[in-house]
């Protein structure tokens, strides 16, 4: 049960990270990023190159990685949405579906279609509390997203830059007629939120590899926590992020903790795989949005574009 | 522009229809063939595609769901138990329609974002069960061995006759789609693409139209997809990859998002275009995708489009289509004068609250409109009088109380229906559709009243009578409201004339009540009598209006009675010059112990 606790909170960690920046271009640009998988699936193969040129653990690569990652934010700032920005939205959602298709073909191109590793935060090793196997990476993976999460949330609320970036997206007019750079400002939130995706394509590849197409995937569960969430607030797409993780740990080991299911339920063993379990948290998602289409927790009041 | 086609128009169609003839001519080896069929293939899912996305203007990424799906129903039934194409090809369809009914109960009334990216996740999960299901769709290899397609016992051969039989269907999708699309029906999409809001306040049920695009797209990608499993041979996962959504998307943008033959042209370029730019070798997909982001941002509305634009626009010939109507019933307004006067209100708003979280909007509000009584509503900004406009219009439903139209409960019923029982408005920040003319944006309001419907579209005749009718009638309201000159585009007219245009709009919906909200908003002192008059000439007709609005001397000469409203309560009613003097009034607007309000 520890064990299982620790798998949400880790996997749970890293969709943390997508969903923020997801959310924080969102607010900045009221356009769906959709090349977000994309930049996660980036920021896995960032990490396997700088990896693989300097052999040290991830913690210590993760500085060059965010930097990395920002300039990718910014290049798709300057392709995806600033030539955009005044056409309608669908024009944004579509252009960034092609970035992403860009970035998914500039890898396989570069990388081919063969799943890549990215280095340990720390280390792989695991220990034993009681009967319980409690992994290096997960406990890692816990602590780094954390300290950037609450990084994120330190950025935004209590720095000048931070009131700035947020006043670009609650009011690009008046921040603009208060003399803010509105374009600086979500070309930073661009850059932000690639720097949290690629740590989180660098948290998830350690265990779960990274191949070129993982993209529309994460998007997707960036899309599924922002919703269930409440669409466009940080702190609901956290908790949007840890609900997702929960479905897709507790899914697949259900025939673990209970071994009767093997039993009760035929084919149980092609049921509770982890494609069943995305299938499943789909169509639970579904759902949700049938019987409550402002999502879980989502907002009342505001209108949505 | 209107129901006749100009010559120019129909040389322009000539020379496309004989390119496409000549193209398999010209380019005759068996690859180019299959090339061409692939083409065709391609251009029936975008024809689908620009019903959803083009026409309803939604971003529906499920396009390549609804292929795929009829991809694999025809690989099934033709593999498995050797079906023949009179039945795969319709069950293609069927079920390719189904999956979108079902995909449209969760998602169609979600707004961009989440329609988007519902759409998308639900492609990923056929997607994903195709894959994992290898017992029935034989997994990431697909079904294998698709037959070519046997017709009452014939089996159509590879190259000339699959071809043949492939743009055959194109020509029948592309017929369908002009038939619906080139009339009445054509035109309240449009209204619905560019504003809902306005199009519900017209009568027009959107979910419902939407739901129609959905489903047409659907039929279209069937359809498709049918085909593709006999042109390739296999019925395999690639055919539901977002790839092909994304060729989709990519035919349609380039193309034209509304024309056929911007579906036909973006999908014959789309398909070739590996072919000519081979030496882009696996980057193809990178180059593609730029393409798309540079045609977005320089010319979003696709090859069609841009030729489109730079034709001149045929002359109108609206005269003649109206002249072919003439006499019939509803191409004149009624006169509602002839009703007998009444004291029963026609409107009657009793006891309504509206609650935005913790903010009373409105408090407890009673208003009573009687039929050619010109009411007006005054009140401080965020005083609740737009809150009130869009209660009795059905954009809000009241927490409590009751809406009764000629002694009918509406309180709570839709928007569309709200404006189709009688209830019209204008709107503050003056909503209308600036690349339709004049005429056309208030023709679209006779949406309800001619009944048009998708069965009406499909069997209207090359002149579409009931947009003739709609013209008609338009056209009487615009003359009265002294609108001349009606082919213009709304987008350019000064702002006192789409006031007028406005207003002739809402009457065009036969309204027994309508509301303005703001009409003396930015019309000079002569624009604003010129309107007052007007106004003063159809409540004579014994329509009811309410006009909410802040200009004092415009109300005193206009109004019969006068309502004001402040914090969501109403503080004082009565004749205007009894309001001008009210000590509550007063202080709502311009704070305790003010100088009476006359004096200004």
């Amino acid at each position: 049960m520890l064990q299982l606790t620790i798998n949400t909170l880790a996997l749970g960690a890293a969709y943390a990270l997508v969903a923020m920046g997801f959310v924080l271009i969102l607010n900045a640009t009221n356009a769906v990023n959709f090349a977000h998988g994309a930049l996660v699936m980036l920021g896995s193969y960032i990490a396997f190159t700088i990896g693989s040129l300097l052999p040290v653990v991830g913690l210590l690569l993760l500085p060059l990685l965010l930097i990395a990652a920002a300039i990718v934010g910014l290049l798709l700032y300057f392709i995806a949405y600033l030539p955009l920005k005044d056409k309608p939205v669908t024009s944004v959602f579509i252009s960034t579906i092609s970035a992403g298709v860009i970035f998914e073909n500039a890898v396989l191109l570069i990388y081919g279609p063969e799943p890549r590793i990215t280095p340990p935060v720390i280390g792989t090793s695991a220990f034993k509390i009681g009967d319980t196997v409690i992994s290096e990476q997960s406990l890692a993976v816990i602590a780094a997203a954390a300290v950037l999460i609450v990084g994120q949330q330190l950025l935004f609320t209590r720095t000048r830059l931070g009131k700035q970036l947020r006043a670009a997206a609650q009011d690009p007019d008046i921040a603009a007629a208060c003399g803010m750079n509105v374009g600086l400002m979500v070309a930073l939130t661009f850059a932000i939120a690639a720097a949290l995706a690629a740590a989180a394509g660098m948290f998830l590849s350690a265990t779960y590899y990274a191949s070129p197409t993982d993209g529309a995937n994460y998007t997707m569960k960036a899309y599924i926590a922002v919703t269930i969430g409440g669409w466009g607030s940080i702190p609901g797409a956290v908790i949007g992020a840890l609900l997702v993780a929960l479905f897709e740990v507790v899914i697949p080991s259900l025939p673990a903790l209970f071994p009767a299911l093997m039993q009760a339920v035929p084919h149980a063993a092609d049921l509770f795989t982890m494609t069943a379990s995305t299938i499943a948290l789909f169509i639970a998602f579904l759902i949700v949005l049938l019987f409550r289409p402002q999502g879980l927790f989502g907002e009342t009041i505001k209108r949505r574009a | 522009m209107v129901g006749a086609i100009s010559f120019r128009r129909i040389s322009m169609m000539a020379a496309g229809i004989a390119a496409l003839v000549a193209w398999p001519f010209v380019f005759s080896t068996p690859f180019d063939l299959r090339m061409y069929g692939i083409a065709g293939i391609f251009a029936i899912m975008v024809l689908g595609y620009q019903f959803i996305f083009g026409h309803a203007g939604a971003l529906a990424l499920s396009q390549g769901a609804f292929f795929g799906l009829g991809a694999y129903v025809t690989g099934l039934m033709a593999v498995n138990w050797g079906a023949e194409f009179a039945i795969t090809f319709p069950m293609s369809i069927v079920l390719a329609v189904a999956l979108a009914a079902l995909i449209a109960l969760p998602v169609l009334r979600l707004s961009s974002h989440y329609f988007a990216l519902a759409t998308l996740g639900i492609g990923q999960v056929i997607a994903l069960i195709a894959i994992e299901w290898v017992s029935l769709t034989g997994g990431a290899n697909g079904l294998a061995g698709v037959p070519l397609p046997s017709i009452f016992g014939f089996t159509v051969a590879r190259g000339w006759p699959l071809l043949i039989l492939i743009w055959g269907f194109v020509a029948i999708g592309a017929l369908l789609s002009w038939q619906i699309m080139r009339g009445f029906y054509g035109k309240a999409c449009h209204v619905m693409r560019e504003d809902e809001v306005v199009a519900r306040s017209l009568g027009i049920d959107i979910d419902r139209m939407r739901f129609t695009m959905l489903l047409l797209s659907g039929a279209y990608g069937g359809a498709a997809g049918a085909l593709y499993a006999h042109a390739i041979r296999i019925a395999s996962p690639e055919a539901l990859e977002f790839k092909t959504m994304l060729a989709c998307l990519t035919m349609v943008v380039v193309g034209g998002r509304t024309r056929i033959g911007g579906a036909i042209l973006g999908a014959i370029l789309i398909v070739h275009l590996p072919e000519w730019f081979r030496f882009f070798d696996r980057a193809y997909l990178i180059f593609n995708s730029a393409i798309l982001i540079a045609l977005l941002a320089v010319a979003p509305e696709g090859i069609a489009g841009v030729i489109a634009r730079l034709l001149p626009r045929p002359p109108s010939s609206h005269a003649k289509v109206i002249e072919s109507v003439r006499g019939e019933e509803g191409t004149l307004p009624e006169r509602r004068g002839l009703l007998l006067p009444s004291v029963t209100p026609i409107l009657e708003v009793r006891n309504i609250v509206k609650t935005f979280g913790g903010v009373r909007a409105l408090d407890d509000i009673s208003i009573k409109l009687r039929r050619g009584a010109i009411t007006a509503v005054i009140g401080p900004n965020g005083s609740g009088k737009t809150t009130l406009v869009n209660c009795i219009t059905g954009v809000d439903t009241p927490d409590s109380g009751r809406i009764l139209l000629a002694d009918v409960d509406i309180t709570g019923i839709r928007a569309h229906d709200v404006s189709s029982r009688g209830i019209a408005r204008t709107f503050q920040n003056l909503r209308l559709i600036d690349d339709l003319s004049i005429l056309d944006n208030v023709a679209v309001a006779r949406f309800r009243a001619e009944h048009v419907t998708l069965r009406q579209a499909l069997g209207s005749s090359i002149q579409d009578k009931a947009q003739a009718r709609a013209y008609a009638h338009a056209q009487h309201l615009l003359h009265r409201l002294g609108v001349e000159d009606v082919d213009r585009l709304c987008g350019s007219l000064p702002y006192g004339v789409k006031r007028r245009v406005e207003i002739a709009r809402a009457l065009a919906l036969d309204p027994m009540v309508i509301l303005l909200d703001e009409p003396a908003a930015g019309l000079n002192e002569s624009e604003q009598n010129d309107l007052a008059g007007r106004l003063q000439d159809i409540a004579a007709d014994g329509i009811a209006l309410l006009i909410i609005d802040h200009n004092m001397p415009f109300l005193q000469s206009l109004a019969t009675y006068m309502i004001c409203i402040d914090h969501g309560r109403l503080i004082a009613e009565g004749r205007p010059r009894e309001i001008y003097q009210n000590p509550a009034v007063l202080e709502a607007y311009l704070g305790p112990r003010s100088a009476p309000l006359a004096a200004e």
